[in-house]
């Protein structure tokens, strides 16, 4: 009826959240948002270029600080994979390599980017830059924490490194570091590659505690007038929630790499059983590898959810503001993350179907596993409804969103196959296994950072990225990584194991020699388009077309910051006041179709709706 | 302490206050804070790490078929001709407890604004402390002069010792820095930083009574643990 | 960051509850002392330890945490993740049973 649009009245943007401040504050004033309850943060501002670049207490400098080792890390890593595939693909050139390389390969590569590049780069890289702003906060609440953290982690990554120059190598364990073998003789980087191995995790460990520390009280404690909890951004949620993963699943990997220590060291038994070592028996006895195994696990699986997490979270805002549409079911995308985040705590047991453990446990870890699946898919279905009818921008960072929607739902989907325990039986430890992780674990993620580096260099950096030069590096990445991954699938359904050397000429593998060729070209060829975003990078931070403010008309907060780059303390003299969540993309009867977190309802400009 | 004033909030009680309290802007919990909503996530966190020790001593100990060491026997002291089972550990247990009783007074007076009160009772803390580590020094020294070893001893099942030093050795290095940070805050007690709001060298926030109650939920964390490291591992 | 409440609470408790806190952790712990004078042996041994260590686990987070008073979204989310600690205890006891088992049944029975 058109006495219903009354062009006069101001309209209510369509989120329930724009009434008040939340818990009992009752006025009619709709602009009303409750006082602050703690008075601004002192921050402590440093003068020299040491407390300026190198300690700096700014999250923001911490976070790019923590983006580029995390990032070099990342670059030893794919080194590693490259060494790798070249010796599976074309082992004739790889002579230089021995088997005991090959498995130092492996084990360093796996450890590099789960726990140095990926962990790092989300928690660490994007935490830092992203949380204070996106709460409203001038910076972490603990800001000298916050730096010594960085710092733990880069004696942590130094430790690493340093590994690889020890006697005996790093060590060639697996990335999982399973007793009894990891510390005897036999395997590669038993004496001291597996020591600093330790030490290492041990470091990266009490590093990551100061800074989860710091995100989780920033976020809970620390956000600005207006901003509920339920108006934060997902990205926040997805970290968020990642962080308090870390902060109970850690302690587990602690544990066991003491008790492993202390059995190399000490000679005590944890997970040593009465042993023998090349005809000798060792001094050990009565210790239990699986208790390694559960350990490890209860650590390793809500790891594996703290890097898929803050993905999902920062792929929903990507999604959201380049379709200029609000991200479909917000609540439940939370309590979908809030949810596998518990849940990921119940699930660990389905990476030792095979291990020998208590029977009985299959059936109760199956049905977890499979549970957990529900909410996960529910936020691929909610991705893919934020995207139906929206007004899609086909940029580079949109294209890296549908590639993450692509490859994450294949990967989900072979989980499903491995969740299962007699379907794992076979599938256990071939290349069926390799593909699902990478899938899930390695593209999508990757998929999403260098969508959330396209999308939030022009706010770091004040200059756009090449958007030509970004979708070769899409289409590069994209349909090189399928190439390297879906074929894997085949070959782990017709048996090739993993963490071979080499096939050794068994006859039923013959079929795969041409297929391994195929994946490792695909390898090298994507792992060198990756240079096409350093490249650009590079060439961009000087002659990039100038961002201004808010190229992207996006709501969060981080676009409205005083100054692009933005400035210590973010926000200049006033903290912003927060009035609506920020997915008010294309809002019925407003006049922009975006409408930023900090209008309050009464400034939004409405334009005459017209009647289809 | 009642609920804090906080201008334009109603508290309400029980769950309706939690869902109220969430659902809010700026702060999950209220008048906390936000160094001791730190220091409660991270003794969470360190919850997690005993809780693993422990969940391990439970799984080393109730697989081995080698009998296990009786422990009030193996920490039983002899004293005048009597064999007391546990004795070392009935007293260390009552020094920690006191000194947990002594921090919560500090806490008390500290927000009384009352400087001697809190400062002596601080160091009171810190020096059961003192005493709890020494006694556990002189348990290890006793016992390794019996032979006891983190591969092997005379009592029964090989991995007794390497559980017992190193759950015992991860609680007394907590303690250890939990004196010396009494000592710390002590000092900064009667120097009457906190009365004068003197500015912290790590945090740049203004010196503030809660500190002392921060501090002394670490404390009360580290005597939480050994409760359960007696019950555990001197009494199972 | 200057985080002083704008209305600072000061209001504290009285001493006698620290005493009576005191007097109870006292008590419990002796009795925990008791169980293994009187060397009380099996279920009885066990529930025993287990009820005193949580009583006093409880007076001691409750009282002298100040858990008691706090508000209730500190007290669940520091009391919830507790669940993932008793899913590893409840299945590390089963995994051990079963360690034990193998371990009777492969090297002290023979096998099968």
């Amino acid at each position: 009826m058109p006495e219903d649009f009354n062009d006069n009245k101001t309209i209510q943007a369509q989120s329930s959240e724009t009434m008040g401040g939340g818990g009992g504050a009752v006025t009619p004033d709709k602009d009303y948002v409750r006082p602050a309850e703690v008075s601004d943060q002192d921050l402590y501002h440093g003068h020299s270029f040491i407390t300026k670049w190198v300690f700096c207490q700014d999250a923001k400098v911490i976070g790019v600080q923590y983006f580029l080792l995390a990032t070099f890390t990342g670059i030893v890593g794919l080194i590693l994979s490259w060494l790798m595939r070249l010796q599976l693909g074309f082992p004739e050139l790889a002579s230089f390599m021995t088997a005991e390389h090959y498995y130092q390969f492996v084990t360093m590569h796996g450890m590099i980017m789960v726990v140095y590049f990926l962990t790092a780069l989300f928690l660490g890289g994007f935490g830092n830059y992203l949380i204070p702003l996106m709460c409203g906060a001038r910076d972490m609440v603990f800001p000298y924490v916050n730096m010594i953290s960085f710092w733990m982690f880069f004696v942590a990554v130094g430790v690493l490194m340093a590994s690889f120059f020890v006697p005996g190598g790093p060590t060639g364990s697996g990335w999982t570091l399973y007793p009894p073998q990891a510390i005897l003789e036999g395997t590669p980087g038993s004496g001291m590659g597996i020591i600093l191995m330790l030490v290492s995790l041990a470091l990266f460990v009490i590093g990551f505690t100061m800074g989860g520390l710091n995100y989780l009280i920033t976020v809970l404690q620390a956000r600005t007038r207006g901003m509920t909890l339920m108006r934060m951004p997902l990205t926040v949620w997805g970290i968020f929630t990642a962080t308090v993963l870390a902060m109970l699943a850690f302690p587990a990997l602690l544990v066991s790499a003491i008790m492993m220590t202390l059995d190399k060291i000490l000679g005590t038994s944890f997970f040593m059983p009465t042993i023998l070592q090349a005809g000798e028996v060792l001094d050990y006895s009565g210790g239990s590898p699986i208790l390694f195994q559960h350990l490890f696990w209860f650590f390793g699986h809500p790891e594996v959810y703290i890097v898929a997490l803050p993905a999902f979270g920062i792929v929903s805002d990507l999604i959201s503001v380049h379709s200029r549409k609000n991200i479909f079911g917000y609540r439940m995308m939370v309590w979908a993350i809030v949810g596998i985040g518990a849940l990921s705590f119940f699930v660990w047991a389905h990476h030792m179907y095979v291990s020998g453990m208590n029977p009985w446990f299959g059936f109760f870890f199956a049905t977890t596993t499979l549970i957990i699946a529900v909410p996960t898919a529910m936020k691929v279905y909610n991705w893919i409804l934020t995207l139906w009818r929206g007004n899609i921008r086909i940029n580079t960072v949109m294209l890296w969103c549908l590639g993450f929607i692509v490859t994450f739902v294949n990967g989900g989907i072979t989980g499903i196959f491995l969740g299962n325990v007699t379907v794992d039986v076979p599938l256990s430890d071939t290349y069926f296994v390799i593909a699902h992780f990478h899938m899930v674990m390695g593209i999508a993620p990757l998929m999403v950072i260098m969508g959330a580096v396209y999308h939030w260099f022009p706010l770091v950096a004040g200059r756009m990225l090449s958007e030509k030069l970004g979708k070769w590096h899409f289409w590069f990445t994209f349909l090189g990584a399928y190439s390297i991954y879906f074929p894997m699938h085949y070959l782990g359904f017709i048996g090739v194991p993993r963490r071979y050397f080499e096939m050794y000429d068994s006859p039923y593998i013959t079929s795969a020699v041409g297929m391994n060729e195929f994946i490792s070209t695909a390898a090298f060829i994507v792992g060198a388009a990756q240079f096409i975003l350093i490249y650009n990078i590079i060439v961009s931070l000087k002659m990039g077309k100038p961002a201004g403010k808010n190229p992207w008309k996006a709501n969060s907060l981080e676009w409205h910051t005083s100054t692009v780059p933005p400035e210590h303390g973010n926000f200049g003299d006033k903290l912003p006041v927060v009035h609506r969540w920020p997915y008010d993309f294309s809002v019925p009867g407003a006049k922009e179709d975006f409408i930023p977190q900090t209008t309050p309802p009464s400034e939004v400009i409405h334009t005459k709706i017209e009647k289809t | 302490m009642s609920d804090p004033k906080i201008e334009g909030y109603e508290f309400k009680p029980g769950f309706r206050g939690m869902a109220d309290d969430t659902g809010s802007d700026q702060t999950m919990f209220k008048g906390v804070h936000w160094g001791k909503a730190m220091m409660w996530i991270f003794l969470l966190s360190d919850t997690f790490v005993f809780s693993c020790f422990l969940i391990s001593y439970m799984k080393g100990r109730g697989s081995t078929p080698v009998e296990w060491p009786n422990a009030s026997e193996v920490f039983g002291l002899h004293v005048f001709g009597v064999e007391v089972p546990l004795l070392l550990i009935a007293i260390m247990t009552f020094v920690l407890i006191t000194s947990s009783g002594t921090m919560a007074l500090a806490v008390k007076y500290g927000y009384e604004k009352n400087r001697k009160m809190c400062g002596w009772l601080i160091l009171a803390t810190a020096v059961g402390g003192l005493i709890f580590v020494g006694m556990q020094a002189f348990e290890w020294s006793k016992l390794i002069s019996e032979g006891v070893r983190p591969w092997e001893n005379p009592f029964g099942a090989p991995q007794f010792g390497g559980f017992f030093f190193m759950i015992t050795g991860f609680h007394g290095t907590h303690v250890s820095i939990g004196v010396i940070f009494l000592f710390i805050y002590a000092y900064k007690t009667f120097a009457g930083h906190y009365d004068e709001r003197k500015r912290g060298w790590f945090t740049t926030m203004k010196g503030d009574y809660v500190e002392i109650e921060i501090l002394g939920l670490y404390w009360h964390f580290v005597d939480l643990v050994w409760v359960f490291i007696f019950a555990f591992f001197y009494l199972w | 960051m200057d985080e002083t409440n704008k209305k600072e609470q000061t209001t504290t408790h009285k001493i006698g509850i620290y005493l009576w806190i005191w007097g109870l952790l006292f008590v419990l712990s002796f009795f925990s002392y008791m169980v293994d004078w009187y060397q009380f042996q099996g279920m009885l041994r066990w529930s025993l330890i287990l009820i005193f260590m949580f009583l006093k686990a409880g007076l001691i987070m409750a009282f002298f945490m100040h858990l008691f008073w706090e508000r209730y979204a500190l007290v669940n989310v520091l009391l919830w993740p507790m669940t993932a600690i008793g899913c590893f205890i409840f299945l590390m006891a089963a995994e051990f049973k079963y360690t034990l088992f193998t371990r009777i049944f492969y090297f002290f029975i023979g096998g099968g």
